[in-house]
């Protein structure tokens, strides 16, 4: 009776498994299947180094990869630092209990709404920005990338703090023997140390970035050109498949955020495969 | 035996978690020599030899009184005292634990590591200091042709001595021990008590050790640990 329930269960598991493994491919095949016609239309080459152009009947999605690009390693660039400070904090220079509650403000943060932040935005740091500079709306590049990073510092915080929390403790203890300062310790033992896992929480808050759609839509002024200045406004991958799937349905237009769908898909699945990669190197000498 | 007074200690108290660990202890260790302390497990003996290099403050919920001066530079200091930094301190008394912990670095940078916090860049001075604390540990002439090794590649003999000679590197005048050669074979722990015996020239010496045939072949003065306080130490 026992074996035939293991069995079941094995079965189930398997199924499961299939299923969701199948639907990931599917999804590809998909996206690939109804983008087709655009791509043999014009070619892959136009469709991913081309204007967006509609009345000219060009397609591209140029814009909106780099768009996507720099909105994602600029929030990228803000959310380091930050991210390394507060795990630093936690994990170090905070008494136990305050690091504790500290730890705790920043896994509520991860499960704040996007649009929360993208609201905040909108009414604070729009205004500030444009008041700043003087130039244009304040819907820029600029405004995206600073409310992306502030979303995506507690996922790499969290992230950074679990590795610090794998270091083994003899490192710190000799490290602590040995005399050195908190901020010794932090640069020649725990960050060597955690680098692999501090790399991986990089890399999935860059998927997460790159992924967002609604703070880009929000705040990133959605504008079809390559930007020139981070003050100027940009559309990202996904704020371009929102906008588009919301005004149409049947076009050349709607064929090409499949486009998008794609390089997302890839970029996510390379992200991935990044990750698994690091995850299963084994941790190196400093 | 006459020998000048290294270490003084009195009225140690520390408790952890609302638990007493040590009580009133009061002693004195001679200089330039080895000294046990010895006892059954959950005594103290290694708390004891945490409080003389404050390593115990990273401990949270750990609370210590008393006064632990250690002459250092010639002139007895009050560890405790704001004018002398934990980094100072842990300069000139260094502490090797029961498990050997080299860093995930070269045999090379394990053994500079200390002089790096120091920011000491100078290469050549890093290079022969290296050289000379690998040698006062034994282990020069195992590891010369590979001080670029990952120090984890060791054997577990040769990363207790790495990291004695790491210990060694900045000179300190105190050596702490905490049962340094309880996870080594024979051959190991008797490399390690010869290398031991070379150093009590230059160092005082405090050594945690659970086995008395080691305090019998090593140590020149015994403080046996009972209940977290001493019942039996020599006259210094």
């Amino acid at each position: 009776m026992k074996k035939c329930r293991e069995l079941v269960a094995e079965r189930a598991f398997l199924l499961s498994a299939l299923a969701s493994s199948s639907i990931t491919v599917a999804i590809l095949a998909f996206m690939v299947f109804m983008g087709l016609p655009l791509m043999r239309q014009g070619g892959l080459y136009q469709l991913l180094l081309k204007p967006w152009a509609p009345y000219q009947g060009s397609f591209g999605i140029y814009p909106m990869i780099m768009g996507t690009g720099a909105i994602s390693l600029l929030s990228l660039l803000f959310a380091f630092p930050l991210s390394l400070g507060c795990s630093f904090l936690i994990g170090s220079i905070a008494p136990k209990p305050a690091g504790r509650g500290f730890r705790r403000l920043i896994e509520l943060m991860t499960g704040i709404p996007t649009v929360i932040y993208g609201f905040v935005g909108i009414f604070l740091l729009v205004p500030i920005v444009r008041e700043l500079f003087q130039r244009g709306s304040g819907l820029c590049i600029l405004t995206a990338a600073l409310v992306l990073g502030i979303m995506i510092t507690p996922t790499m915080t969290l992230f950074f703090c679990d590795s610090f929390d794998r270091i083994p403790r003899t490192y710190l203890d000799a490290a602590d023997a040995l005399g050195a300062s908190p901020v010794q310790k932090l640069l020649y033992v725990i960050l060597p140390a955690a680098k692999n896992g501090m790399l991986n929480g990089v890399i999935l808050s860059l998927g997460r970035a790159v992924g967002d759609t609604l703070i880009a839509l929000m705040l990133a002024g959605n504008a079809v050109r390559v930007a020139e200045s981070v003050l100027e406004p940009a559309r990202t991958l996904t704020a371009h498949i929102a906008l588009v799937i919301a005004a149409d349905y049947e076009s050349p237009e709607f064929r090409s955020i499949f486009a998008c769908g794609v390089v997302l898909y890839l970029f996510t699945m390379a992200v991935t495969f990044l990750v698994r990669y690091l995850s299963f190197t084994k941790d190196t000498t400093v | 035996m006459t020998q000048d007074i290294k270490i003084r200690v009195a009225n140690l108290n520390f408790s952890y978690r609302d638990r007493t660990v040590l009580q009133d202890v009061t002693v004195s260790f001679a200089g330039n020599a080895i000294t046990a302390l010895t006892g059954s497990s959950g005594v103290g003996k290694s708390t004891f030899l945490m409080t003389l290099n404050r390593l115990w403050e990273n401990v949270s919920n750990a609370q210590m009184k008393g006064t632990v001066e250690i002459k250092l530079q010639h002139r007895f200091r009050d560890i405790y005292a704001p004018d002398l930094s934990v980094t100072e301190l842990r300069k000139m008394v260094a502490m090797v634990f029961q498990v050997p912990n080299p860093l995930p670095m070269s045999i090379r940078k394990n053994v500079a590591f200390p002089l790096k916090l120091s920011g000491e860049r100078n290469r050549g001075f890093v290079g022969a200091k290296v050289e000379h604390a690998l040698k006062m540990a034994n282990l020069w002439d195992e590891v010369r042709d590979r001080l670029n090794d990952d120090a984890r590649t060791l054997s577990g003999g040769q990363q207790q001595r790495l990291c004695i000679a790491r210990a060694l590197v900045l000179e300190p005048e105190v050596l702490l021990l905490d049962e340094p050669t309880s996870s080594l074979d024979q051959a190991s722990t008797a490399v390690i008590e010869e290398l031991l015996i070379g150093l009590k020239d230059r160092l005082t010496i405090l050594i945690v050790s659970h086995h008395p045939e080691q305090v019998i072949r090593i140590a020149d003065r015994v403080v046996e640990f009972a209940d977290g306080t001493i019942v039996s130490a020599p006259r210094t």
